[in-house]
C-alpha cells in the first residue's frame, strides 16, 4: 500500500461522493453547505419586513408593486461543513490483521477525501494519545497531509487514554460543532456515555465500529489470564463453552448499547471488519445507510 | 443404624483432605493479552492444578466429589438398618404342613395362618429379597427355589394344601440348610406348632434360624387304639381314645364293622392326657372295622381309624440277617408289612408246632431253622428244614431257566450277577422254579401248614437288590408265602408311600372323590398320594383296591404348641416379629455413582 493509503480504483470510487449530514452546521468560511443563516446564495429561504440598511438588491419589487409594501427576499447562507476524523489510536486497535487501527486509517482518508472533495473542512484527530492536532484541511490538495496525518507512525500499543476518555477530552474543547466521523473498536465499557456526550455537544456522530475476528469470534481455549491491552487489568478465566457464549452476549449488549447512544443523539452506526473491501464498505454502508450521497 | 465395617469411615477424613488439597493447589494460567477484558466473565473452573497454592474457592466440582466420596465411604461401611419382619434378603420358609398343622384352634386353620404369614412376607418383601419356600410333609419338597419373583411366589403358595400324615421336618429343614446355609445373612423360617420329633444332624450354617409358633390351644381328642382280636368269648374289638389336651373333654364314638353301624357310645369326659377304652362284640366275618370320634376338639383327622383283619393284610414278618438294608427297605415297601429284625430267630418262634408271633421269617444267609411261621424265606443258606440239601458253594453261575411261575411275575433273574451260591440238591418237596449252571436257583415247598421259598445265593452276593425286579420278587414272595395274592383291602399309614406290584397305569379316588392319575414304573407303582385321612379306591389293572389310610400318632395328635424348639444344637425361641437387619449400602453406593456422573458432567461442561 502506498503512502497514499487508497488505491486509484478506491480514489475513483470516492469521487464524486458527498457527505450527507443530516443536520445543517454554521461554518467559518463560506463554503459549499447551506446553513440555516440567511446568506447570500441562490437558495431561497423566507421573506421579511424591509429594514433600513437592507440590501436593495434584495427588494421583492414585484411584491411592492401589487401590495406597495417593501418586502425583502432572504436566502440560505453556504458555509462549509466542520467534519471530525476522530481515528481511535487505543492500545486495542492493534489486534487484527490487518490491524483494526490500519483499517480506520484507510478509512478515516476515505472519509476526509469525501469531505475534502465536498469543500468540507477536514479536522482529523486521533484518540488515545496526545499529538498536536493538524490544521484544518480544506480542498482536495489537501489530501497527502490527511494521508501522511493518517499514516504517521505510532506505536500502537503506548496508547495513553482509552477511547470514552479521549471523546470526552474532545467533546470538552469547545470546538465548533460538526459531523464527527468516530473510526474505533468501541470496545470501551463507557464508550455509549461519552457518544452521548459528544452528540450532546451538538456534534452529528457518525460511528463506524471495527471489530475483528478476534473480538467477534474468539479462538480461545483452556485456562488463561487475560491482560487488557489497554488497562493491563488481568482477568483469569476458564475458555469454555459457557464462557465463550457469556462473551458474545455481552459484547452483543456492549455494541446495542452503543448502537442506541448513536441513535438516541441523532447520529449513525454501521460496523465493519478489519479485512471488508473499500468498495463493500461503500456499498453496504456508507451509501445504504445514506452516510453518502 | 449399625455399621458393619465403621473403620471404613475412618478413610472419609484423609480422602477428603487430598480432594481439598487438590483445590488448594492453583491453577498456572497462560497470559494472554486481549483488546478488552471488561466483556469477559470473571468466573474460573478450578478443575486442574499445576502450581501452589491458592486460597480455597467454593467450587460444584468440590462439592460433588466430597459428596461422592462420603457415599461410596459409607456404602463401604455397610450401614444396617433394624427392620421387623420375618423374612431377610435371603429366606426360606418351611412350612410345617403336618396334621397338627390343620388344628382350627386359629381360623380357619394353623396351616392357613402359616401360609397368610408366608404370603404377607413375600408380598411386603423388597425387590431384592430373594426367598423360598419349603412344605414340610412326609416327603419334603421346595415349593418355590430362590427367586425374587413375589407373584409367581404367591400363586405358588395358594395352591398349598395341609396334610393328614406326619411331616419330616428335620429333612425340610436339612434342604432348607442345603439351599441357603451358605450364604451370609441367609435366614430359616419355620412356621410351626413345634410339635414334631427331635431334629438331629442339622447344622444350620451361616444361616440364622427363626421359629414362628402357630397355634393356641390344645383341645384333642383323637382314636389311639382300634384293633379286633379272638378271645375266649369270641371276636371283640377294642377301641381306645386318647384325650392329648389338657382339658377334659369328651365327644361321640361310633364303631363301623365293614361300613355298618356297630356301636355308638358318648364317652365320658376323658381328663387331660387320660386314655378311655371300649370293647365291643364284632360280628363274624367281619373284615373292616373303623372308629368314628366326633368331638369339639380342633383337629379331626385322627378322629378316625380304621383296622383291616384280614390276616392277609397285615404280615408279621422276621428278618434274621447280619444286616441287609437292601431287603430291609423291600420289605418295608410292603403296606401289609410290619417288619421286625433280629440276628437269630427268637427262642419263642423256634419248632415247627403251635402259632408264633410271625407270619413270615426271613433268613438272608443265616441257615434256615424250624420256626413257627407260616411262611420261611430262605436266602443263600439252606438248613435242616429248608426244602433243599446243601452240596457246596459254586462262583459266578450263570442263570439258565425259570419257571413262568406267579413267584417270579416280572423278575427277570437272567440279567442278575451271581458271584456265589449254593449247589443244592432238591428234597423231594421242593420244586425248582428257577436254575442256574450250578443246579436250582430258586426252590419253593409247600404242605399244609407251611410255605417255603429258598433262594441259592444271597442278596449281597449278587447285584440282585439293585434290579427293579428286586421289590417286586419280595412282594411276590410274600403273596407266595402267606396263601395268595393281597386282598382287595389294604390298611396303610397317611402320608407314607408304598409300592404294589402294579405293571399299569392306575387312577386313585381319595376321600373327598377327586381322582388321581398314577404312572406305574412298569414292574411296580409307588403310591404318594395318600395325604388326607379316609378311604381311598384304587383302579389298576380292571380291578378296584380299596386302601384305608389312617393316622394314628401320638405326635401328630399333640397339638400343643411348642415355644422353644432345639434345633441343631441350639434351643430356638418362638419369635412373633424378630428384627432383621438389612442392608443398604447399594442405594447409597448407586447414589454415589449418580453424583460420580453429575461430577464428570459437569466437568466436562466446564473443560
Amino acid at each position: 500500500m502506498s503512502t497514499m493509503l487508497l488505491e486509484p480504483r478506491e480514489f475513483r470510487l470516492l469521487d464524486g461522493l458527498r457527505l450527507n449530514p443530516r443536520k445543517s452546521f454554521g461554518g467559518k468560511v463560506r463554503g459549499e453547505r447551506l446553513t440555516k443563516k440567511k446568506g447570500i446564495s441562490i437558495e431561497f429561504a423566507d421573506f421579511r419586513e424591509y429594514a433600513e440598511g437592507d440590501d436593495l438588491r434584495h427588494l421583492d419589487w414585484n411584491v411592492l408593486a401589487r401590495l406597495d409594501s417593501p418586502v425583502m427576499r432572504t436566502y440560505r447562507d453556504e458555509e462549509d461543513l466542520a467534519l471530525y476524523v476522530l481515528l481511535d489510536g487505543s492500545a486495542s486497535m492493534g489486534f487484527g490483521s490487518p490491524t483494526k487501527f490500519e483499517a480506520a486509517a484507510r478509512l478515516a482518508c476515505a472519509i476526509g477525501y469525501i469531505g475534502l472533495n465536498g469543500g468540507d473542512a477536514v479536522l482529523p484527530r486521533i484518540l488515545g494519545r496526545r499529538e498536536p492536532n493538524p490544521t484544518t484541511l480544506r480542498g482536495r490538495a489537501s489530501y497527502p497531509r490527511l494521508a501522511g496525518w493518517a499514516t504517521q507512525p505510532r506505536d500502537i500499543d503506548l496508547a495513553k487514554n482509552g477511547l470514552a476518555a479521549s471523546l470526552r477530552a474532545f467533546a470538552s474543547t469547545g470546538a465548533r460543532v460538526g459531523v464527527a466521523v468516530l473510526l474505533s473498536d468501541g470496545l470501551d465499557p463507557d464508550a455509549a456515555a461519552a457518544v452521548r456526550i459528544l452528540g450532546g455537544r451538538g456534534h452529528e456522530v457518525l460511528f463506524l465500529q471495527i471489530l475483528s475476528d478476534v473480538e467477534l469470534d474468539p479462538d480461545l481455549e483452556g485456562d488463561l489470564r487475560l491482560l487488557d491491552s489497554e488497562t493491563g487489568k488481568a482477568t483469569e478465566i476458564t475458555a469454555n463453552s459457557y464462557a465463550i457464549k457469556e462473551y458474545r452476549r455481552r459484547l452483543q449488549e456492549h455494541n446495542q448499547s452503543v448502537v442506541e447512544a448513536v441513535r438516541r443523539v441523532g447520529g449513525r452506526y454501521g460496523l465493519v471488519r478489519p479485512d471488508q473491501p473499500m468498495e463493500d464498505v461503500l456499498q453496504n454502508v456508507l451509501k445504504r445507510e445514506g452516510w453518502v450521497k | 443404624m449399625s455399621i458393619q465395617n465403621p473403620g471404613i469411615l475412618a478413610w472419609l477424613i484423609p480422602l477428603a483432605g487430598v480432594i481439598l488439597l487438590l483445590y488448594l493447589l492453583k491453577m498456572k494460567r497462560r497470559d494472554l493479552r486481549v483488546p478488552a477484558t471488561f466483556l469477559w466473565p470473571e468466573r474460573v473452573e478450578e478443575i486442574r492444578a499445576n502450581a501452589l497454592f491458592q486460597k480455597l474457592r467454593p467450587s460444584w466440582l468440590l462439592f460433588l466429589q466430597l459428596l461422592a466420596l462420603l457415599l461410596v465411604v459409607v456404602a463401604l461401611a455397610k450401614p444396617q438398618t433394624q427392620q421387623k419382619g420375618l423374612a431377610g434378603e435371603v429366606t426360606v420358609f418351611v412350612i410345617d404342613a403336618s396334621a397338627g398343622m390343620s388344628a382350627t384352634d386359629v381360623q380357619p386353620s394353623r396351616f392357613e395362618e402359616a401360609k397368610r404369614i408366608v404370603l404377607q412376607e413375600i408380598r411386603s418383601a423388597k425387590p431384592t429379597d430373594r426367598i423360598a419356600v419349603i412344605e414340610a410333609g412326609p416327603t419334603p419338597r421346595v415349593i418355590t427355589s430362590l427367586s425374587t419373583d413375589p407373584a409367581r411366589e404367591a400363586q405358588t403358595l395358594e395352591g398349598l394344601q395341609p396334610t393328614d400324615a406326619e411331616a419330616e421336618i428335620g429333612e425340610a429343614m436339612r434342604l432348607a440348610a442345603a439351599l441357603v446355609g451358605s450364604i451370609d445373612g441367609a435366614r430359616i423360617v419355620l412356621l410351626s406348632d413345634g410339635e414334631f420329633g427331635k431334629i438331629d444332624n442339622f447344622s444350620r450354617g451361616k444361616a440364622a434360624v427363626v421359629y414362628r409358633s402357630i397355634g393356641e390351644r390344645d383341645d384333642n381328642l383323637a382314636v389311639s387304639a382300634l384293633g379286633a382280636t379272638e378271645t375266649p368269648k369270641g371276636r371283640q374289638v377294642f377301641c381306645g381314645i386318647k384325650n392329648h389336651g389338657s382339658n377334659p373333654m369328651g365327644g361321640t364314638l361310633s364303631l363301623y364293622a365293614d361300613g355298618k353301624v356297630l356301636d355308638s357310645v358318648h364317652t365320658p369326659e376323658i381328663a387331660g392326657n387320660g386314655q378311655w377304652g371300649l370293647t365291643v362284640a364284632a360280628p363274624a366275618g367281619a373284615r373292616v372295622f373303623e372308629a368314628k370320634l366326633d368331638a369339639p376338639d380342633f383337629l379331626k383327622c385322627d378322629n378316625y381309624a380304621v383296622a383291616v383283619v384280614d390276616p392277609n393284610l397285615a404280615l408279621h414278618v422276621l428278618l434274621v440277617t447280619k444286616g441287609n438294608l437292601f431287603l430291609e427297605r423291600a420289605l418295608s415297601l410292603d403296606p401289609r408289612v410290619t417288619l421286625d429284625e433280629a440276628s437269630e430267630v427268637p427262642a419263642t418262634e423256634l419248632g415247627t408246632e403251635g402259632a408264633g408271633r410271625y407270619d413270615v421269617v426271613v433268613f438272608d444267609g443265616i441257615p434256615e431253622q424250624p420256626v413257627k411261621a407260616r411262611g420261611v424265606l430262605t436266602f443263600g443258606a439252606a438248613g435242616p428244614a429248608s426244602p433243599v440239601t446243601a452240596v457246596r458253594s459254586v462262583t459266578k453261575p450263570k442263570f439258565v431257566s425259570a419257571n413262568k411261575k406267579l413267584l417270579l411275575d416280572s423278575v427277570d433273574l437272567q440279567s442278575v450277577f451271581i458271584d456265589k451260591q449254593e449247589s443244592v440238591s432238591l428234597k423231594p418237596a421242593g420244586e425248582a422254579i428257577a436254575q442256574s449252571s450250578a443246579g436250582p436257583l430258586v426252590v419253593t415247598a409247600q404242605d399244609q401248614r407251611r410255605r417255603q421259598i429258598y433262594v441259592a445265593f444271597e442278596p449281597l452276593e449278587s447285584d440282585f437288590p439293585l434290579q427293579v425286579g428286586f421289590p417286586i420278587f419280595i412282594a411276590n414272595a410274600l403273596d407266595f408265602l402267606t396263601g395268595g395274592t393281597s386282598s382287595g383291602t389294604l390298611a396303610v399309614k397317611v402320608g407314607q408311600p408304598f409300592t404294589l406290584p402294579i405293571t399299569g397305569d392306575a387312577k386313585l379316588t381319595g376321600p373327598d372323590g377327586e381322582t388321581t392319575p398314577l404312572k406305574s414304573t412298569g414292574a411296580a407303582l409307588t403310591i404318594r398320594e395318600i395325604r388326607r385321612v379316609g378311604r381311598y379306591i384304587l383302579q389298576a389293572e380292571g380291578k378296584k383296591q380299596t386302601i384305608y389310610a389312617t393316622l394314628r400318632s401320638d405326635t401328630a395328635s399333640t397339638i400343643r404348641p411348642v415355644k422353644n424348639l432345639d434345633l441343631g444344637g441350639g434351643n430356638v425361641k418362638a419369635s412373633q416379629s424378630p428384627t432383621r437387619y438389612a442392608d443398604f449400602w447399594r442405594p447409597l453406593a448407586l447414589l454415589g455413582l449418580f453424583v460420580l456422573g453429575a461430577e464428570w458432567w459437569l466437568f466436562a461442561r466446564k473443560s
